[in-house]
């Protein structure tokens, strides 16, 4: 099996990935554009060198498209992980110190994982984030899970069973704890300063809570419902103290089938897995595990240095 | 703002003019050591302040009449005492109910009208998010607090200029008679301007530098029984009391315009004015560079000045009508005559859209530059030999090519390097659309970016609205690096095309098509995964021809986005720029929920869902029952109006008045 690493890099100069129209659906256009961009711009940068002059969009001999370009020029392995595009440490990470930002990572966990590989997923992604932006800490820790999907609809009339407690909720939610105990551990380690969650109405909230040792801060609501949020969710989240924050994310970011097109060898794919026509790459089944997404904001002046996304997806071989 | 200072012994014109280079080199030394001194100043926050400015009318409930209350010293004598008893401790009980603890106390400053009031918050706003939810409620309790200090029949209202300010009948109270000394106005006396020596010599030195009096011709609305062609019947062809007399029978007054002859018809404009501290001087300039072409957008947006006089103008905005107001080009650097004791001939007034970008951004082509920039060339040279580079250099000595207005004597006779007072002389009388300001003297102010085109609103939700905005659309600027660069001399013409009536709708503007950076290219595997330490990566310079680069675009299109055509990405727009910002920062639900509300506004006024302040008033006047359809605004019909704007300015459209500009039908 290898762990594939999907980057985008810092999107925050990379202009094209911006949403266009971030008032329509929420969406994972964002993730997916961010992706492919840095895919390309990578192969480009890797590609072979002609008359000493590296190969930009503009100085395109024939005979190199991207799609011939193999993998294995700009990615990298390292143990069992395969990193697309490769990521060079050595020049990443924030311009100042740890104390002049404001750091958000959200742990986006997907559907088909269990709460056990979930503990080592949290551990995997913080780590990469830290390596990343060369940070000891952050400051802000969100997870999501799949499924969990707020509506203020279902809040309204408040003796009424909310959806979720129908789905095999005790399940959810004990899988659910499980994993967060993994967050708490970030806490209690100093890692993640301040931890939350995305998606909980004051039912769901207010049955995590009875379970956490360590409580969330925050719970993430889609922007799309910000101002319908029900009075009793905003003072239930205020009696416990929990902040909440907006956000734009769907909670399933990444099927399997957009990893497939995104490293396959179609026109809008990456060339990573193998081809039709017998050329190599990887060969096997794809899950993805988790997306995280992190975002240094300087404190106090409101601007975003670096944001960026990095996914794991399994392959069997 | 005009800032008010201590008092001293002005120079009469001929004595100033002398002494003009004197102080421009005093200035350019001060500022040599201001630059010296800051330029390596480094992580100040964002801090921000918002100017509101207030015209104070008088209701007369019998005559059925509004005026202009002159009471301006007054009203601030009893806000200062009233600050001051608060700061001893005591109480004050009817501010205490608009205040809350800990609140800073706001601050009323003086303005050039004697009629206007300035407020600004009393310390700086942050940009932590839940600071944006208190603009509103603090601009509110600004007017409250003036209007506790005001008599009871008085009201400051946020309209730009007084309908009918320079009429014939009793248009100010107290009335005192036109046509003084200092201004010579046919329409205005002297005392319409703040008496503080400053203004009073700041207007007469204007005219006497320009060699007769302001002029101010603004295009008049044709209705169906306008006379054609339009004299303005206000004027008096036959006044000989001063030389400048003389002026109207030159033909200073165009056919079919509103003729106007005095700095006070200008500078007693009101305006929302908004400040931002940057991170340093190099964000400074880029922000400076990239709020230029906003400008006349934000201008054309925030339209609210269709009445000049007691006539219905054929123009909405009230900018050219300042930069007439106090331009004091002579004929020769206007053009009219040979160059003969003028050392050039000057394109643009004192107060006008800028002629310089001043950052040192790949992304900043020479193509962009104005070619009609005049600077003075010693003075340029002066500061790149004291090591300032020719960008920022060409900006100062751009400045310093106008003439120092009001010049103390006491301040003639030693250089004071640790002040700033020759510097700010000419820096303050460049009223451009943004400013640049370096920091004063306090060690605790950084540089800052003064963004000035807009146009006050009616009430205080708008205002919050279009002030939160440049805040937010700076941040989405710095974080997504975003380039708005377009040839100087299209901002200039987009100033002009956002006079039109209702420019907001029926016209195209030039904006840069594509705002989002290149990504830098990656060099075999050079660059990695994130900007390296130290050295922000910077997106290569744009090649190709500058005139792809830009179209004309309407301003739905510029704030709400272009519609994606099939290979044309279009323009994304400056709210979804700003929400895509949002999207990315921590933001509670309450805040996103208020911010909405005012992008909202911002974009419905763009589409025309929403209408401006100018059409609204136009349409108030035009549908009014004593309007005759010939341009006038008689004095009953602004007797109406302006109470209307007092019922909007409380209710906010609620009552049904005025609801064309806040909620859609």
């Amino acid at each position: 099996m290898t762990k594939l690493i999907l980057s985008t890099s810092n999107i925050m100069n990379g202009g094209p990935s911006i949403i266009r129209r971030p008032t329509s659906e929420r969406s994972n256009v964002e993730l997916i554009n961010a992706l492919r961009t840095n895919f390309l711009a990578s192969k480009q940068a890797f590609a072979p060198i002609t008359n000493g002059t590296p190969e930009t969009s503009q100085t395109k001999p024939p005979g190199h498209k991207p799609q011939d370009i193999p993998y294995s020029m700009w990615t990298a392995r390292d143990g069992d992980s395969l990193f697309i595009p490769s990521i060079e440490f050595s020049d990443s990470g924030l311009a100042e110190e740890r104390s002049q930002y404001d750091i958000t990572v959200k742990l986006f966990f997907l559907p088909h994982t269990s709460a056990s590989k979930r503990c080592t997923h949290t551990q995997e992604a913080i780590d990469l984030v830290l390596k990343v932006l060369k940070m000891p800490s952050i400051d802000l820790l969100i997870v999501s899970f799949p499924g969990v999907s707020f509506d203020a609809d279902d809040e309204e009339e408040e003796d009424e069973e909310p959806n979720w407690t129908q789905q095999s909720s005790e399940e959810d939610l004990n899988a659910m704890i499980d994993t967060w105990r993994a967050v708490e551990h970030l806490h209690k380690e100093g890692t993640a300063l301040q931890v939350g969650v995305s998606e909980f109405g004051s039912e769901r909230l207010q049955k995590f809570l009875q379970r956490t040792k360590v409580r969330p801060s925050v719970d993430q609501i889609n922007v799309r419902d910000c101002c319908v949020v029900p009075k009793s969710l905003i003072l239930y989240a205020k009696q416990e103290k929990i902040e909440l924050l907006t956000h734009n994310d769907c909670t399933n970011v990444l099927p399997s089938g957009t990893v497939r097109e995104l490293l396959g060898p179609g026109e809008n794919g990456a060339a990573v897995l193998a081809g039709p026509e017998g050329r190599e790459g990887l060969k096997g089944e794809i899950e993805p595990q988790w997306v995280v997404k992190y975002t240094a904001v300087i404190r106090d002046r409101g601007v975003i240095e670096n944001k960026g996304y990095i996914a794991m997806a399994e392959i069997s071989d | 703002m005009l800032s008010a200072r201590a008092l001293g012994t002005p120079l009469e014109w001929p004595e100033a003019k002398k002494n003009a280079n004197h102080v421009r080199e005093w200035g350019i030394e001060q500022l040599l050591a201001i630059w010296k001194r800051a330029k390596g100043k480094e992580r100040d926050a964002l801090r921000w302040g918002d100017e509101i400015e207030y015209l104070v009318v008088a209701f007369d409930e019998e005559k059925r009449k509004v005026r202009l209350s002159l009471r301006q010293a007054d009203i601030l004598r009893d806000l200062a005492q009233d600050a001051a008893l608060r700061e001893q401790g005591g109480c004050v009980p009817e501010l205490q109910t608009v205040i809350h603890d800990g609140d800073a106390i706001p601050v009323f400053h003086p303005e050039f009208g004697r009629f206007m009031l300035e407020a600004t918050p009393g310390k700086p706003w942050g940009i932590g998010f839940k600071d944006l939810l208190d603009v509103e409620p603090n601009m509110k309790s600004r007017r409250v607090i003036a209007k506790d200090h005001m008599k009871s029949n008085e009201y400051p209202i946020t309209l730009t200029t007084f309908p009918r300010l320079g009429t014939k009948d009793d248009f100010i109270t107290p009335y005192f008679p036109p046509s003084g000394e200092r201004l010579r106005s046919q329409f205005l006396p002297d005392e319409i301007a703040n008496p503080h020596i400053r203004f009073p010599t700041l207007a007469a030195n204007i005219r006497s530098r320009r060699g007769r009096k302001v002029e101010i011709n603004v295009p008049i609305f044709k209705d169906k029984n306008t006379p054609r062609p339009f004299m303005d019947p206000t004027i008096d062809f036959n006044l000989h009391k001063w030389p400048e007399d003389d002026d109207v029978r030159n033909g200073a007054a165009k056919p079919d315009h509103i003729y106007m002859d005095a700095m006070a018809f200008g500078m007693g404009s009101c305006c929302l004015q908004i400040t931002f501290q940057a991170k340093n001087i190099t964000e400074g300039r880029r922000l400076y560079d990239q709020l230029s072409p906003l400008g006349p957008i934000m201008l054309a947006l925030t339209a609210a000045t269709p009445i000049y006089k007691g006539f219905l103008a054929d123009t909405d905005v009230r900018w050219n009508q300042i930069s007439r107001a106090v331009d004091d080009r002579t004929p020769e650097e206007l053009g009219e005559v040979p160059l003969k004791n003028d050392r050039w001939r000057i394109p643009k007034s004192r107060y006008a859209s800028n002629s310089t970008y001043i950052s040192q951004d790949s992304q900043l082509r020479k193509e962009y530059m104005d070619p009609d920039l005049v600077v003075d060339k010693d003075l340029k040279q002066r500061l790149m030999d004291g090591g300032m580079d020719d960008l920022l250099a060409a900006h100062f000595a751009h400045l310093f090519i106008r003439d120092p207005l009001v010049i103390f004597a006491e301040d003639l006779k030693e250089l004071d390097l640790t002040k700033t007072d020759h510097f700010e002389n000419l820096q303050s009388t460049n009223w451009q659309h943004i400013r640049f300001k370096p920091p004063p003297p306090d060690k605790d102010t950084g540089w800052r970016v003064e963004f000035r085109p807009m146009e006050i609103q009616i009430t205080d939700f708008e205002n919050a609205a279009f002030a939160i905005f440049i805040v937010l659309i700076t941040r989405a600027i710095l974080s997504f690096d975003l380039n708005f660069y377009i040839p100087i001399p299209l901002t200039t013409q987009n100033m002009e095309t956002a006079h039109a009536r209702n420019a907001v709708l029926d016209h195209k503007f030039h904006f840069r098509n594509d705002p989002l950076p290149a990504r830098p290219v990656k060099i075999n595997g050079a660059s990695g995964t994130t900007t390296p330490a130290g050295q922000p990566s910077r997106p290569p310079t744009p090649t190709g021809p500058v005139s792809d680069e830009h179209s004309l675009m309407t301003i739905n299109e510029i704030m709400n986005g272009q519609s994606q055509s099939h290979c044309q990405p279009g323009f994304p727009g400056l709210i979804p720029l700003v929400e895509s910002y949002l999207n990315s920062v921590n933001v509670d639900v309450e805040t996103r929920c208020e911010l909405a509300r005012y992008l909202d506004l911002i974009g419905k006024r763009a589409s025309g869902q929403l209408w401006t302040g100018a059409k609204w008033i136009r349409h108030f006047v035009r549908e009014h029952n004593d309007y005759e359809g010939d341009s006038v605004v008689s004095e009953g019909v602004n007797y109406d109006l302006v109470k209307a704007v007092e019922e909007i300015t409380e209710r906010e459209g609620k009552s049904g008045v005025g609801v064309e500009m806040f909620r859609a039908r």
